[in-house]
């Protein structure tokens, strides 16, 4: 039951790599593929929401010899939530026409590596299902084949190698202090090992997460590679590769090294609160709608570390609550932003009022969520933190909306009304996740209970 | 840019790199090696003759033009072996014979399901390697020499 969702987008995506992309069946085989695989998911999310975590061990090996695959809700609400992404943005390039011959089979790829790691249980084999995604995702920022899109690739490939590079060496450290690589085993060791280890471990976990969630001394790669994509990789790139840092962060800071992440909360605080503050001030100097969206990740990746910062129940539900309606806000943004005509602007609009926080959307439920994390700590200056940073996105998302949908422009011909369609389907998920918040809270404190049963706190 | 000397060492090279790519291969269940190692010796070897003939002499000699089909046909295997063992209940990456059963010997190579699962492995990383470098070598030579 847990390989199903791993082995369909794999066995496929090898399948596709070998015909050309171009052609609309192997589009559509790809999308229908990931559609039974998101069915997959749901059904194991569903499996793992009643009766708890699921555990298998490959090959049939003891645990501690074979890899351990574990399906908890956070992992499955991760994946679900990245593929429903990748999904969405590979219907929209097939329907704007501009998939390429390698298109589909990479984003089955990608699929394929994030649902790896999402339900990994296993510190190496977190790192080789990361490596694929990546490697995917180094091709697919290069989709398009323009000297702007390869300029901006080969900055993001440097740029998240070196990231990389810094996750294995923390793995090497996991490895030699704790000596086994399984998670569950990673966390209980871990209160055993030295502090001085500890911390240079929790630090370079932290740097290689941070790079690839784009925080703010490490965010210098993100804006070219967002604003010089095309729209559907700029969406996937933000919406479901993104997700592989605030996964990180809480999986590794509040799963595995839970004291080092209490320890180090103040200095997470003020680097959060950096890159919300950061990034809201450079994306009102922007007019370009794909840049302003690229410096507003940066601030929304503040909110989730802040979240992180506070803790406990509340603090670590806001933060799954924040990043699954940050992906959500993101692919409805870039994808309309790169579409024109009727419903389009409303479905930005919706996806504007998200960022700031504001009713009926997915981003309210989220906001509010974090303020109660601010009040549970107790913290004025985070409260005033969040309050600042939704007036600061107000201004800049609602200047773009006027300068891209309110002033007269040279007549643009209109997208294909398939195109709008799916752009105001994705409006209608982000609306509901407002109107029905729910299903979001549950899930949020599910996820929350799971790192606080895996850090023992 | 290159000499008659690295012409030479470079064609002396590719057959004990291949065969010594070969023997990690086979060796590794009871030695150190493995398919991926294996992969990247063999495509290093293969660059080597790119650095020394240039991409043009290489690509009448080897049939490098079938890397990508390699590298495919490689992931295949790996993934079946993987994930076949799923259709009668075992789980993923399940290897026979199982511990401790009989295992077929061919001289001292050991038949067994996790070397044909490493040499999928073996060709995927062949496969790209030698894929990859014939890309970057035609892009540069066509840019040179259009």
């Amino acid at each position: 039951m847990v390989y199903a969702p791993l082995a369909l987008p794999w066995l496929l995506a090898a399948g596709l790599a070998a015909l050309d992309g171009r052609r609309r069946s192997v589009g559509w085989v790809a999308a229908g593929t990931l559609t039974v695989h998101l069915a997959a998911l749901a059904w194991l999310g569903l499996d793992v929401f009643l009766d708890g975590p699921r555990e298998t061990v490959t090959g049939g090996w003891p645990a501690g010899i074979g890899i351990v695959l574990r399906a908890d809700a956070l992992g499955v609400a991760f994946a679900f939530v990245s593929s429903l992404v990748l999904l969405l943005a590979l219907v929209y390039e097939l329907q704007s026409g501009g998939s390429s011959r390698t298109f589909p089979a990479l984003v089955l790829f990608l699929a394929a590596g994030l649902t790896g790691l999402f339900l990994t249980g296993d510190v190496f084999s977190f790192f080789v299902f990361f490596e694929l995604s990546m490697m995917a995702s180094y091709v697919l920022s290069a989709h398009g084949g323009e000297a702007r899109q390869l300029g901006a690739a080969f900055i993001f490939a440097v740029v998240n190698l070196l990231g990389s590079f810094v996750f294995l060496i923390s793995v090497a450290a996991i490895y030699h202090v704790t000596g086994t690589l399984e998670m569950a085993a990673v966390a209980e060791r871990m209160t055993l090992v030295e502090p001085a280890s500890a911390i240079a471990i929790a630090v370079s976990v932290f740097v290689a997460f941070g790079v690839k969630l784009g925080l703010f001394p490490f965010h210098f790669w993100l804006p070219p590679i967002y604003a010089g994509a095309r729209p559907a990789v700029a969406a996937i790139l933000s919406g479901a590769v993104a997700n592989i840092g605030a996964y990180g962060l809480l999986r590794f800071g509040a799963g595995l090294l839970p004291l080092e992440l209490e320890l180090t909360a103040g200095a997470l605080a003020v680097l959060g609160a950096a890159s919300i503050v950061y990034g809201s001030a450079q994306a009102l100097s922007r007019r370009a709608t794909a840049e302003v969206l690229a410096y507003s990740s940066i601030g929304q990746a503040g909110y989730i570390l802040v979240a992180l910062a506070v803790g406990g129940r509340v603090g670590y539900a806001a933060a799954v609550v924040y990043a699954v309606a940050n992906s959500l806000n993101k692919v409805l943004l870039f994808l309309a932003a790169g579409a024109r005509g009727p419903l389009v602007g409303g479905a930005f609009a919706l996806g504007a009022l998200s960022v700031v926080g504001l009713p009926p959307s997915g981003g309210f439920v989220a906001k509010v969520e974090l303020f109660l994390a601010g009040l549970e700590a107790g913290s004025a200056v985070l409260v005033a933190l969040i309050v600042v940073g939704s007036l600061l996105s107000f201004v800049y998302m609602f200047q773009i909306y006027q300068h891209d949908y309110w002033r007269a422009r040279p007549a643009e011909p209109a997208s294909r009304t398939s195109v709008r369609l799916l752009v105001f389907a994705v409006a209608l998920l982000v609306l509901a996740a407002g109107v029905w918040p729910e299903p979001l809270l549950l899930l949020g404190e599910r996820c929350a209970d799971v790192l606080l049963a895996e850090g023992g706190g | 840019m290159t000499g008659v000397l690295t012409e030479a060492v470079a064609r002396l090279l590719l057959a004990p790199s291949l065969i010594l790519a070969a023997a990690i291969l086979v060796k590794g269940y009871s030695d150190v090696g493995d398919g991926f190692t294996a992969g990247v010796v063999a495509g290093l070897a293969v660059l080597l003759q790119y650095a020394a003939f240039g991409y043009r002499r290489v690509e009448r000699v080897l049939p490098v033009r079938a890397a990508v089909g390699v590298a495919l046909a490689g992931l295949a295997l790996a993934l079946a072996v993987a994930f076949v063992p799923l259709l009668w209940g075992a789980e993923a990456v399940t290897h026979y014979p199982r511990p401790a059963e009989h295992v077929v010997h061919v001289g001292t190579v050991e038949l067994l399901t996790a070397v044909a699962f490493d040499v999928g492995v073996f060709l995927l990383v062949l496969g790209m390697s030698v894929g990859a470098v014939d890309a970057f070598a035609r892009a540069a030579g066509e840019r040179r020499e259009p």
